[in-house]
């Protein structure tokens, strides 16, 4: 089935892909959006049901093979130690993300003239100041003005409450000399552009029902719609087309909300599918001029992906912490061992995250990005009683360096349920990796003793946590040399001219923060040179 | 299940089986790949083991479970599992634990922002020590 052909096509309807559709609006070119996934109603969250916990381990999962839904394209990760998760409609995976909104550093865009590590970005921190500033404006971020761990900026709006949980662990941090500061974050502390402010639910990854989380379901995709971008939902792209002779982009194949294989012309298509997606659906498109998958003549698509690795230490207080109160991610974070240290033995660094706690299920179940049960009996009277109400915590969040053997590949056998072939994740942990959380685990022990816990509580064995593939960065790297990244320093791709990407995929390295407000900092970038270089675009 | 969730009568806690848990297992489907499956296995070796297991005293009731345990080892997880999920889904239960019986939207909680001069003194030691990243 043919469609009337645009001027752009996107891939995804997540963070990146609104984000540069809302750029690209005062072009007046035709856009037009494909999202695998549905538009979700507020009443579609879970959170306003009386079980909403439950959910969390069904069709709100946030693994795709936990959901198993048909917008859901499963993931083979059996060859890894960390398993990506997502969510898949209007909104993508800030549906269910928690809104922690830390910019990276100056640092993290020159790894290799600094420390002698990865690569640098064809980018830096100056050139992205001000998209990270415009897209916190249309966002709406929350946070505190003058924090030292940064260059000068001012999120627009105040901090969410840090609650007893943030004060104390902040106390603790006083009390060592270093640094922290209230978490930057996506998440309203007062009502915005139309929005309601936060309530506190603490139950971010349900989908926000407030509309206080700043989803581009709630943030930009209201806007685009209004203005006329066109949003095909339950559209799953199965390739992107190419012309044989001149090697450009001429559209996709995709499977309708109809059950039909529908074809879309464009004139340039914008890839935003995620740090995992976004690969597969390029090795799915193979052709004769692109044997090995498209925009790929430099061997990179799907190699070098980054997560961050993760491990938690948890705090047993004299007080109750209420830490289901509050967004679940965030209250403080602190960035005192983000930069290199050699005398540390490791290179680059990690945050320490003060999430906060979480409700009585998903603790008994293991926690939220874990998965071992906390054990039955007795014992389990006295975690629950003694332990789960006391609680604060620090999640030490690790800088994952690019490693050529971490990657997504197609799976052989696995399909998603329109029969497209699946991805499949190689991935294992760095030694740099393993000793960041290593030293992370010991700094995050001394803190909360120092902030008052009468015990400290870790996992105890070498293992990252396993659903906690939240960020996915990487498999499409930026550069200056075609024969080392798959798209150029502003995110078009070195073999197909009219071809760019958007998403976490694009990234060098990882840097040890959260990547989505750098995702759309770039997307919104892209789509401002794609502005600048419109008269010489395809050249 | 009792013994899997046990009461605290002091604090008014009921344990899984008193309160009915069971009745959720059943209809788990969505949260395990054949709950009635893994229940019935359970519930076989417990009643291959020890026919009249409600009769046994405490210690030995957690001593044939925790045997169960190490020769039926999915089966069993499945079942602490689905009896945790059970249990905690239930809004009567979650105030026990210091949470909201109410689902969470739309009423939230309330948490008061901190003051600016809390915010400040509690900033002023980081503020103090000046920057801490890079200058590239
Ligand atoms: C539980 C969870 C918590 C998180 N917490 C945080 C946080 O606190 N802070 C933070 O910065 N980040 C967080 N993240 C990560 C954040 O959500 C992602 O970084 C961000 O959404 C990535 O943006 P994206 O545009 O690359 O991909 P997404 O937002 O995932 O969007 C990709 C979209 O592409 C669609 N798509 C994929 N393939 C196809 C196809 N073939 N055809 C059509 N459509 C397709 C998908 O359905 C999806 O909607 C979290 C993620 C999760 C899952
Ligand atoms: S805590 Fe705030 S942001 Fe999170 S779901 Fe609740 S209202 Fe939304």
């Amino acid at each position: 089935m043919k469609n009337e052909p645009v001027d752009v096509l996107i891939v995804g309807a997540g963070a990146s892909g609104a984000a540069i559709a809302w750029s690209l609006l005062e072009t007046r070119m035709r856009i037009l959006c494909l999202e695998q996934g549905p538009h979700l109603a507020d009443k579609d969250f879970p959170s306003r049901d009386d079980d909403y916990e439950l959910s969390r381990f069904g069709k709100f999962s946030c693994d795709p093979n936990v959901r198993g839904l048909k917008q859901d394209y499963p993931i083979n990760a059996d060859d890894s130690c960390i398993m990506p998760v997502n969510f898949n409609a209007v909104g993508g995976s800030t549906i269910n993300f928690l809104g922690h909104w830390p910019r990276m550093k100056p640092s993290d865009f020159k790894t290799k003239t600094l420390d002698g590590v990865a690569d640098d970005w064809p980018v830096d921190y100056a050139t992205l100041s001000p998209f990270y500033d415009m897209n916190d404006q249309t966002t709406g971020v929350s946070g505190l003005a003058g924090n030292p761990a940064y260059p000068k900026y001012s999120p627009p709006l105040p901090p969410i409450p840090i609650g007893k949980l943030g004060q104390t662990l902040a106390k603790g941090f006083n009390e060592m000399g270093w640094h922290w500061w209230p978490s930057d974050v996506s998440i309203l502390s007062e009502d915005y552009d139309g929005r309601q402010k936060c309530v506190n639910a603490g139950t971010c990854d349900l989908g926000c029902a407030a509309g206080a989380k700043g989803g581009t379901n709630f943030t930009y995709w209201p806007m685009l719609e209004n203005a006329g971008v066109e949003l095909r939902t339950e559209c799953r792209v199965r390739e992107i087309t190419v012309d044989q002779d001149t090697g450009m982009a001429t559209g996709v194949i995709y499977h309708g909300s109809d059950g039909q294989v529908h074809e879309q012309k464009a004139e340039l298509v914008i890839v935003a599918c995620n740090g995992v997606g976004t690969p597969r659906l390029l090795l799915n498109s193979k052709s004769k001029i692109f044997p090995d998958g498209l925009a790929n003549r430099s061997g990179m698509v799907g190699k070098n992906l980054m997560f961050h690795p993760l491990t938690g230490v948890t705090g047993v207080f004299d007080e109750p912490m209420k830490g289901h109160e509050g967004p679940m991610a965030c209250s403080i974070l602190s960035q005192e061992f983000y930069e290199t240290d050699a005398t540390r033995g490791f290179v680059r660094g990690y945050g320490l995250h003060s999430g906060r706690s979480t409700t009585p299920m998903t603790y008994a179940l293991g926690g939220f990005g874990i998965d071992n049960p906390i054990p039955w009996g007795d014992e389990h009277r006295d975690v629950m009683d003694n332990v789960y109400p006391y609680i604060a915590g620090l999640t030490v969040v690790a800088e994952d360096l690019p490693e050529e053997h971490n990657c997504v590949t197609l799976d052989p056998n696995l399909t998603d349920s329109d029969g497209i072939s699946a991805p499949k994740i190689t991935y294992r942990l760095g030694e740099n990796s393993r000793k960041i959380l290593k030293h992370g685990e010991e700094r995050a022990k001394e803190i909360l003793l120092a902030a008052g816990a009468n015990k400290v509580l870790s996992k105890g064995d070498d293992a990252v946590w396993w659903r906690a593939g939240w960020h996915q960065m990487g498999t499409c790297r930026m550069g200056d040399d075609p024969s080392r990244s798959v798209v150029n320093g502003w995110g078009r791709s070195h073999d197909v001219k009219n071809l760019f990407i958007v998403d976490g995929s694009i990234f060098v390295t990882a840097g040890a923060v959260n990547p989505t407000s750098t995702i759309q900092a770039l997307a919104l970038y892209v789509g401002d040179s794609i502005k600048t270089n419109i008269e010489t675009l395809f050249d | 299940m009792d013994e899997l969730i046990p009461a605290n009568e002091k604090a008014g806690v009921p344990a899984a089986g008193a309160l009915g848990v069971a009745d959720f297992l059943p209809a788990a489907t969505p949260y395990a790949i054949d709950p009635v499956q893994s229940i019935t296995e359970v519930l076989k070796a417990v009643d291959d083991k020890i026919p009249d297991f409600a009769k046994l005293v405490r210690t030995d009731k957690i001593a044939l479970l925790k045997d169960v345990e190490t020769r039926h080892v999915v089966d069993f997880a499945t079942l602490v599992r689905l009896t945790y999920m059970g249990y905690y889904s239930r809004s009567d239960v979650r105030p026990m634990f210091g949470v909201g019986a109410h689902p969470v939207q739309p009423k939230g909680y309330d948490v008061a922002r901190e003051s600016n001069e809390l915010m400040d003194s509690l900033t002023a030691p980081v503020r103090a020590r000046g920057q801490v990243f890079r200058d590239v």
